[in-house]
């Protein structure tokens, strides 16, 4: 994708491209024109996409399949697509001038958490892709690696945070290749950002989290590694405009049951196995309380040298660990009080 | 209240009552309008008033700004040697702090505590109307209520006005005959036993701590320090929650209360160290 951008390849199909095509996602679509071709190969703009002839595609994908309030309250009819925003369940802080039922229910719980220590970045994450009620995939991945210094965590829906990941992996490359370094976290946050905003005020639910390593592999490295001016960042980008710089985040529906895990035990000074440990058990006491999050745990550390990735571990085996402590323990107590 | 009841002291306005026709009956006022053991089930509720539509009226939907009092954080877990119980005391209305220094705990009795999230309102009215019944059955049964009859009793009252608008989430602590007792009543009749409860919008955050936390074997002071974390941490994430801790143990021969530590000072003690 990016390679044949940089060398302005020119394919078969381009001379049918049409360039009218807003790119803004409010305004109609002015003739449904086939727009063949790669997309995105069109590299005045990012975001035209590619949208097949269909009478119901009649107005912009944007649009297709907009407000959605089908999570816990009633049913919006299809037939009025002009109801006004304050229809809106209050779980949905977008509001949008139109509104058609979504054909599926959209994916939204995780749990995923990232921070920062003296050894780089630790960022943790469960896999299951839920679909209301439904367990779509008990084995995704939602730590997605941009390049090898960049990790990001998405949570909201899938298919837009893989998307979007995608884009961002394609500029960032771009970047590289045109400027000869690469982009910095901050840079990368700004940038998904500013992408992510034309979307603002429509269904797109993108909450990232972004870690990575700026610098050159031997800079910081010679510094020492016990100083805070360390080149690692960690950013939170959300599709309603949030771009964050922090030093320890969790997103996701799991979230609240991971922050107080974390609050309690990181801190600046822990080591490689105590931050696995913390991130680990944080992701598991999670999964343990929330419906949204299971299955297995992933964890990504992110160093000088890039990222390296812990292999997936399923908790089941840490509940059935956990639930054969406690009936030790219950046994324990009643020979205890037997004895007396 | 219990005195009244027993004694079967009519006041002026019933006396009135039973001698004007029956049809106007309805208009009389009654101190009392939750009896037990007697010969009709009467709610306080007029005919024809509905309650819940009235407070969906008073929601956003109907224009109206009144945010009904919900934030808190309150846990309680069972442990080898009682019960221990801690709440936030936080009061919000909206986005308005009405109180740092709310007592969410009601102490029933000296062997009974109840816990209170939800509407502060309705929490402390229907939990002082179960206390005064708790009074009632010692009385006329000459021995104390167990755990599990009060939180019946609880959740009876919520049931009675389901769907009306109540709206309380509370867990029913004590020591009786059987041991040490939890259970959590709710505004929707929820009536469970278990182990460890936390309510509240904080609740997420003090499941973590004390999840990670608990050992049925723990000691008296790991436990309250358990507690402590739990609210401590559920706190600092939550706007909503805030103010003291308030801890109570539910021992053998009653309960005692632990401490009242200002949340802050308690989260710069855990976290010195950190960034």
């Amino acid at each position: 994708m990016a390679l044949q951008d940089i060398c302005n390849f020119q394919s078969v199909f381009e001379d049918r491209l049409t360039t009218e095509y807003p790119a803004v996602p409010h305004g109609k679509k002015i003739a449904s024109s086939y727009v063949s071709g790669l997309p995105f190969s069109n590299n005045k703009s990012l975001f035209h996409f590619y949208i097949p002839v269909a009478e119901y595609l009649d107005e912009s994908p944007i649009q297709f399949g907009q407000i959605s309030t089908v999570q816990n309250c009633s049913a919006v009819s299809s037939e009025d697509p002009f109801l006004t925003s304050s229809s809106l369940p209050t779980c949905l802080p977008f509001a949008s001038s139109q509104s058609v039922p979504l054909p599926f229910p959209m994916a939204h719980g995780t749990t995923t958490l990232a921070f920062m220590f003296q050894g780089g970045v630790m960022a943790a994450a469960d896999t299951r892709s839920s679909c209301s009620g439904l367990v779509a995939c008990p084995a995704s991945q939602k730590i997605l690696p941009i390049h090898s210094h960049l990790v990001g965590l998405t949570s909201g829906t899938s298919a837009d945070c893989a998307l979007w990941k995608r884009i961002l992996a394609r500029e960032l490359r771009l970047y590289q290749l045109r400027h000869g370094r690469r982009l910095s976290t901050s840079g990368a946050a700004k940038l998904l950002s500013h992408m992510l905003h034309p979307f603002k005020g429509t269904e797109l639910c993108v909450a990232a989290t972004l870690c990575g390593w700026d610098g050159g592999e031997t800079g910081p490295g010679s510094r020492g590694e016990t100083t805070k001016n360390q080149m690692t960042e960690l950013f939170y980008v959300c599709s309603d405009g949030t771009r964050l710089r922090g030093m320890l985040f969790s997103v996701g529906s799991g979230s609240p049951y991971a922050y107080s895990i974390l609050d309690q035990g990181v801190h600046w000074g822990l080591s490689v196995d105590e931050a696995k440990s913390i991130a680990r058990e944080a992701v598991y006491r999670a999964t343990y309380r929330d419906a949204y999050s299971g299955n297995c745990v992933d964890m990504y550390h992110i160093t000088s040298k890039g990222w390296t990735r812990r292999n997936r571990e399923d908790l089941k085996e840490e509940y059935y660990r956990e639930k054969e402590r406690r009936k030790h323990e219950k046994t324990e107590r009643r020979d205890v009080t037997f004895s007396d | 209240m219990a005195l009244l009841q027993v004694t079967d002291f009519q006041s002026f306005s019933e006396v009135r009552g039973q001698i004007l026709p029956v049809r106007q009956r309805h208009l009389v006022d009654r101190t009392n309008h939750y009896n037990f053991g007697s010969k009709t089930q009467e709610f306080a509720v007029p005919p024809g008033v509905e309650p819940s539509g009235f407070l969906k009226s008073c929601n956003r939907d109907g224009g109206v700004c009144i945010e009904m009092n919900h934030g808190t954080t309150t846990l309680a877990f069972k442990f080898r040697h009682g019960v221990i119980v801690a709440v936030d005391s936080r009061a919000s209305a909206g986005r308005y702090l009405a109180s740092n220094d709310v007592n969410k705990v009601i102490e029933i009795n000296p062997y009974l505590l109840g816990t209170m999230s939800g509407s502060a309102a309705d929490c402390q009215y229907w939990e002082r109307l179960l206390a005064k019944e708790c009074r009632l059955y010692r009385l006329r049964n000459n021995h104390r209520i167990s755990v599990a009859a009060a939180s019946k009793l609880l959740s009876n009252m919520m049931l009675g006005y389901r769907g009306m608008g109540l709206s309380m989430g509370s867990m029913i602590c004590g020591w009786d005959k059987e041991g040490p007792g939890l259970y959590y009543v709710d505004d929707n009749g929820t009536r469970l036993s278990g182990r460890m409860f936390s309510t509240g919008c904080g609740n997420s955050f003090a499941y973590g701590v004390v999840d990670s936390g608990y050992r049925e074997d723990m000691t008296v002071e790991e436990a309250y320090e358990l507690g402590r974390r739990g609210i401590a941490h559920a706190t600092h994430r939550d706007a909503y929650s805030g103010g003291v801790v308030n801890m109570y143990h539910m021992q053998e021969d009653g309960w005692i209360k632990v401490c009242k530590e200002d949340v802050s000072e308690l989260i710069h003690c855990y976290r010195k160290g950190m960034f």
